[in-house]
């Protein structure tokens, strides 16, 4: 850098508080140029810091007011003003933690005392290197046309002209004088490193990361007499440098004697070079942008010129007041100041955003995302951009939802053979316009791109003279988002022939789709159908058939791709199948592990007429594939034969919102797949990022947004900066087009529901826990405030968040059932953290806590079940009905064993054991006086209802039967320690099968507050289907059993369950006629699953944000309901369940605030959770 | 005091009723169901053959996780019974299970008079003459037997 490449400043140092006007101030005082320092690189493109400027009436108290409501005095707002400036969110949030109050309580200007607080800020020291993506790799989106309106162009031609200041760097009279003709011109400019002599002498190496910008101005002989001011300068160079202006100055003002230093006013004519609308003038970015990987590169040179040329295009237009004479209706609603700022911040961005990043990784604590939910599974591609809170999401999806009911209908074709409601023949009409609107609406009318804006040439000079006109060549083209220029009319592209389907969960996205599949097909399958019968007709035999050792992708015309979570593809088969009329459609369910099926022979178009009409995946099998395709064919994927060798008519992703992470290799495999049309159905398209749309419409190749350098342009940093109107009204202007939503709750003009649901109620059912539980309770419970206050103390909260949350774990399973605890087999991934930590803070040896469980836990079993012999079981069995040789009661009342196979009622078996304990005896056998103990107390459980069942299911037919009882054996043998079976030939009817369990397992109060309920359910509709919840699988465990002892038949349906017996489950549940009881994991049972046959829910623990509850529920509660929904939430009295409740209650009132939190705030946030949960 | 009767007692008694055991009654008197008149008839072959013994039977609020309580009322020469009419018997000690009824109860005391036990003593006097002079013993036995527990006409 040279020492004058900028004006120089006086004593200009590295402020920390370099605000804006300091920048821009006229500093009249020469000063030596010894002296001067160079800026700051950071700051030789930005005038902003990239935080709006601090404006005194910028800070809404009313709104503060409204969110805290709290009253502040005077002083205390002026200090949260001062801090936040008008930022209110954060004023807010700093409010709510505490933290506005460390604030110092005077800092000046506030934006950087802002920054100086913020780990994650946007502020970056000087002279560190820019490290960045690329936002300006735009690809242009439309290409501008080889024109031949380029040949009649002039060499330049006048656009408009402006008034900037320049400072002289001469000295001397009469140098330069009003209307004096200046050349406007760039020095020589070497790019890259460049040695240049100081003007002190001084050589000084500088490796330069930003081209020099000065632009100067020289008399007519070439003579340097000043240099531009730097802030036109900046952009005023990328434009001279890439030759898309040439400037004509001539003086406005000049004093009579110029000393250096001094301001000179300048009037420049601005000219368009002819050849920078010459194809090869640009610089397109590489065509490849697209392909992954790209989006992690930095910004090459290339693309850094392209954004300066753009901002310079942008600013240039801005000063020259040059306005467009058409654009296209998205884009006018962002103004170009906007895209400006945009741009330019891209930079801050860049950088702040890399100290995330390495923030985020640096202390991978669990729980970084999620709002304040436990530590959950992580991606291991961290997801990027801000989280959005529900009132976001609701205003964005507003737009989406503005669903008109008078919509055209579309009717399904006749081998569609179900009936669609209205609004499903809406979808339908919807998806197939999107289908085949390709230049419908743009063969009478050609839209322009979006991107583009239209100018006239200017008729008129700056002096009102009139310009030379060139015929024809009235208007240009700017793309001003990536400074391209065309001379023609830029088209717009239709290249979506697609969407989201983003129905509610319930109201039937499937079928809607299913209805599309068979009532939109290809020509080519039509043809092929067509030719198929004739050909049958004639007898001849059509074979599969294909160009043998085809390396490019084939067609599929006839095929349809679905790609769904694993656990929802036997419901798309069966559903598909539903959905046809016989033989209308051919489905294939493809695990990808069948090695004889050659998809691209089976779907290629020369087969059309045979080819499945449906294929259905899973993404697991769409990533496998991915990776095969790249290490065996080298990324060839014309040379596979599975997913990715066929280009389909249509594909669909099911749950869309499994890639939402771009980032993700699922998500990147999806992006592979070619078709002609792109569907994504997801009743969540936003998850809680606006990057999760991005996602989704980057697989749609939505143009211009599927390039993330211009979602981010216009999105991302819009959003991050806080500018969240802007943000989301883009994004609205996004979804609109392309989103279809329905949500469960919306009415018909006449009021009627859109699917009439049978109501739910949610109650919520206190439970009280046991002395014993208590005391396990209470002791976690003061355990884990210890360490909280004892990190409160150190101030190690934050380091110890982990170790916290574990503890919080345990409380809220202590609240389930004591032992799980100290559950040895750790199933959910929260536990292994807790485990972890355990050791750490010393719950792992606990002794105190190991007693008070221990009259809870089981020992294992280590009988040998040969000591059962069949004729123990038998005797067993027949003594049931006989009365108790204790107590009289005649059966036994819950017949119970003991380990030398005696009879009894439980009851009486217990007391005689307990009292003979209580009497210092051994206790002994009532009967034969062998040495007895609790623990080796069985009871006797009956099965009858399986029985029944069993012989129901062989009657209906074989092939469920022997599919599901497998699942139901697995299930009963679990539970129980020995089985005995009699053979049901010999007796017409036989008795009930019986098994034994220890009985020494004390229950807990939430499991015998559910038995209670269940028995109830029961008596009053004995086959009423019930879904039961709970988040802790280990618990699950633990109900399981506790069920078959109450003789409730249960299903138990997990995360760990294999594809296969997750569907035989869910066949089992629907099927089987009497009251059944589903056990569900709270996450297994979140997506997709259709439960409707149920109509009683239990939540047995409360999770952290309710909406994670409310889907589940919604897993009965949704279309296809006949009954009411009774939702039963168990809350154990006086618990941290309690607190959860309330802290659920909170999240909803302040969510609007968590958004824009940064990691480190959110973890404070979550730390204010625990304080209270602790409370 | 007015307790329900157990399950247990109702049934216990009712059978004694129905299906009584040769040579032992008990009968419960009408103001206290706990409390039973109890005839055993002197075991056949035994020195107490021909005697009809009285005893009374009472049974305590935990019966039956407390055995019963049985005295004889009958004076008896007998190694395990006391002049108080105390038996010495294992199972209405520690070796009593809740298992064991009334009726099983008087069936080893009737045991116990065909088989009289001076190894584990109550009346030591007894069991000594038992021990060294055991024809003496058993020929004061019949004599008691004759003289106290005669059926009355």
């Amino acid at each position: 850098m040279t020492d004058i490449s900028e004006r120089p400043h006086k004593k200009r140092r590295f402020f920390v508080d370099d605000s804006p006007e300091q920048k821009t101030t006229f500093d009249p005082q020469p000063s030596l140029p010894d002296e001067i320092e160079p800026l700051p690189e950071a700051n030789n493109y930005s005038t902003s810091n990239g935080v709006p400027a601090t404006k005194d009436d910028g800070f809404d108290r009313e709104t503060f007011k409204a969110v805290t409501g709290a009253e502040l005095e005077e002083h205390a707002f002026q200090a949260l003003q001062h801090e936040f400036g008008d930022n209110v969110e954060r004023a807010i949030n700093a409010f709510f933690d505490g933290s506005w109050k460390e604030a110092p309580a005077v800092k000046s200007p506030a934006p950087n005392g802002l920054h100086a607080h913020r780990p994650v800020s946007q502020s970056r020291s000087p002279g560190q290197a820019p490290t960045r993506t690329p936002p300006a790799a735009v690809k242009p989106t439309s290409t501008p046309p080889q024109a031949p309106a380029l040949e009649s162009m002039p060499g330049k031609r006048y656009i408009g002209a402006l008034g900037v200041n320049g400072w002289s760097t001469k000295s001397g009279s009469g140098l330069l004088k009003d209307g004096d003709v200046v050349k406007i011109e760039r020095p020589t400019q070497p790019t890259g490193p460049q040695k240049t002599a100081g003007r002190g002498g001084k050589g000084k190496q500088v490796g330069r990361k930003n081209p020099d910008v000065v632009v100067r101005f020289t008399d007519k002989r070439g003579y340097e007499l000043g240099r531009l001011e730097q802030e036109v300068a900046t952009w005023m160079s990328a434009l001279i440098d890439q030759r898309v202006c040439l400037f004509e100055g001539h003086c406005i003002y000049a004093p009579e004697r110029l000393r250096t230093n001094d301001t000179v006013i300048l009037q420049l004519r601005c000219y368009l070079l002819k050849q920078t609308f010459e194809a090869g003038n640009f610089i397109k970015p590489q065509e490849n942008n697209r392909q992954t990987g790209i989006f992690e590169a930095k910004e090459t040179q290339d693309e850094r010129s392209l954004r300066m040329r753009q901002i310079g295009l942008v600013k240039l237009f801005s000063e020259i007041n040059l306005q467009p004479s058409k654009v296209n209706e998205t884009t006018a609603k962002h103004k170009r100041e906007g895209i400006l700022q945009a741009a330019e911040i891209a930079e801050q961005y860049e950088d702040s955003s890399a100290s995330n990043k390495k923030s985020t990784s640096d202390k991978s604590t669990p729980a970084e995302n999620g709002g304040s939910s436990p530590p959950s599974e992580k991606d291991n591609e961290a997801e990027e951009g801000e989280e959005l809170e529900q009132d976001q999401l609701d205003t964005l999806y507003k737009k989406a939802q503005s669903f008109d009911f008078d919509t055209p209908v579309a009717e399904p074709v006749k081998t569609f053979a179900m009936d669609l409601r209205k609004y499903q023949k809406q979808a339908l009409h919807w998806m197939i316009n999107k289908e085949t609107s390709q230049g419908q609406d743009h063969k009478e009318q050609q839209s322009m791109h979006p991107l583009w804006e239209e100018y006239h040439w200017p008729v008129k000079d700056a002096e009102d003279k009139d310009l030379p006109a060139v015929s024809g060549q009235d208007t240009f083209y700017v793309n001003p988002y990536s400074g391209e220029l065309s001379l023609d009319f830029p088209v717009q592209e239709q290249n979506c022939l697609g969407g989201v389907l983003a129905d509610e969960m319930g109201l039937g996205k499937t079928i809607e789709m299913l209805s599309l599949i068979h009532s939109h097909i290809s020509p080519e399958q039509e043809a092929a159908m067509a030719s198929a019968s004739a050909k049958k007709a004639d007898g001849v035999n059509s074979l599969p058939r294909l160009s043998k050792g085809s390396s490019s992708i084939e067609p599929a015309p006839a095929t349809t791709l679905v790609v769904a979570p694993m656990s929802l593809l036997a419901q798309w088969a069966s559903e598909a199948e539903k959905a046809s009329s016989a033989g209308s459609l051919k489905v294939l369910v493809y695990y990808g592990t069948e090695k004889n099926i050659d998809l691209k022979t089976i779907c290629c178009a020369s087969n059309a007429a045979s080819a499945p009409n449906v294929v259905i995946t899973s993404y697991g099998v769409v990533l496998s594939e991915s990776n095969s395709v790249a290490s065996a064919h080298g990324g060839n994927k014309g040379a596979s034969s599975g997913l990715f060798s066929l280009d389909y008519w249509r594909i669909i992703l099911d749950e869309g919102h499994m890639i939402k992470n771009r980032q993700s290799k699922t998500a990147r495999a999806c992006y592979e797949l070619s078709a002609t049309h792109r569907w994504v159905l997801t009743g969540t398209p936003i998850v809680n990022r606006l990057e999760d749309l991005f996602s989704l419409v980057r697989f749609l190749r939505v143009e211009p947004w599927a390039n993330f350098s211009f979602w981010k342009t216009f999105i991302t940093t819009p959003f991050e900066k806080g500018e969240f109107v802007r943000a989301l009204d883009v994004v609205q202007t996004v979804l609109e087009p392309l989103v279809l939503r329905r949500t469960k709750d919306m009415k018909t003009p006449d009021g009627e529901a859109l699917v009439p649901l049978p109501p739910r109620t949610i109650e919520i059912e206190k439970v009280k826990l046991s002395d014993p539980e208590r005391e396990v309770y209470n002791h976690i419970f003061a355990r884990a405030k210890r360490t909280f206050a004892a990190n409160v103390e150190a101030g190690t909260l934050m380091k110890s968040y982990t170790t916290i949350f574990a503890q919080i774990l345990r409380l809220r399973q202590s609240c389930c059932h004591p032992v799980l605890t100290r559950n040895k087999t750790l199933l959910a991934e929260e536990e292994s953290a807790a485990a972890d930590s355990d050791i750490a803070n010393g719950l792992a040896d606990d002794m105190d806590l190991s007693a008070l469980l221990e009259r809870f836990q089981a020992e294992e079993d280590e009988q040998d079940a040969a000591r059962f012999g069949s004729h123990v079981l038998k005797q067993i069995q027949e003594e049931a009905d006989m009365e108790c040789p204790i107590c009289s009661e005649e059966p036994m009342v819950e017949q119970a064993v003991t380990g030398c196979w005696h009879s009894a009622c439980r009851g009486c078996l217990v007391d005689y054991i307990e009292r003979q304990t209580a009497k210092g005896e051994v206790p002994r056998c009532f009967n034969c006086r062998e040495p007895v103990s609790l623990r080796d107390v069985f009871e006797v459980v009956r099965h009858e209802d399986e029985d029944s069942d069993s012989e129901e299911e062989d009657a209906d037919g074989k092939e469920a039967a022997g599919r599901l009882t497998s699942a139901m054996d697995i299930d009963a043998d679990e539970d129980e320690l020995y089985t005995s079976t009699q053979p049901s030939a010999t007796k017409p009817k036989p008795p009930p099968r019986i098994s034994l369990r220890r009985i020494n397992q004390l229950s807990s109060a939430k499991i015998t507050t559910l038995l209670r309920q269940l028995k109830a359910l029961k008596r009053a509709d004995p086959t009423t289907k019930v879904v039961i919840f709970s988040q802790f699988t280990s618990f699950l465990d633990l109900l399981a059993p506790a069920l078959s002892s109450a003789s409730v038949s249960h299903l138990r349906f997990d995360g760990s369950m294999s594809q296969k017996n997750r569907t035989a489950t869910l066949a089992t549940f629907n099927s089987r006629p009497k009251f059944t009881v589903l056990l569900l994991s709270l996450r297994a049972g979140g997506v997709g699953l259709n439960l409707t046959v149920a109509n009683k829910v239990f939540m047995m623990d409360p999770w952290w944000s309710w909406a994670v509850e409310a889907q589940a529920i919604d897993r009965v509660h949704r279309m296809g309901q006949g009954q009411e929904v009774r939702v039963v939430r168990l809350v154990v009295e006086g618990s941290i369940e309690e607190k959860m409740l309330r802290v659920q209650e909170r999240k909803k009132f302040i969510a609007s605030s968590l958004g824009m939190m940064s990691d480190e705030e959110k973890k404070a946030q979550r730390i204010e959770d625990i304080r209270e949960l602790l409370s | 005091m007015t307790a329900p009767l157990p399950k247990r007692i109702i049934k216990e008694t009712e059978r004694l009723q129905t299906e009584p055991v040769p040579g032992i009654s008990a009968q419960p008197h009408d103001d206290n169901a706990r409390y039973f008149d109890v005839m055993v008839q002197g075991p056949d072959g035994s020195c107490y053959e021909g005697g009809v013994f009285s005893l009374e039977l009472f049974l305590p609020d935990d019966y039956p996780m407390t055995p019963p309580r049985i005295r004889f009322l009958t004076r008896i020469y007998h190694p395990n019974i006391d002049r108080l009419g105390r038996i010495c018997l294992d199972v209405l000690k520690n070796n009593w299970s809740p298992a064991l009824q009334i009726r099983t109860i008087l069936l080893s005391i009737q045991a116990l008079l065909g088989a009289p036990n001076p190894e584990d003593p109550l009346n030591e006097a007894v069991a000594k003459q038992w021990k060294e002079n055991q024809g003496e013993a058993i020929k004061t036995a019949r004599e008691w037997t004759k003289l106290y527990a005669q059926p009355k006409q």
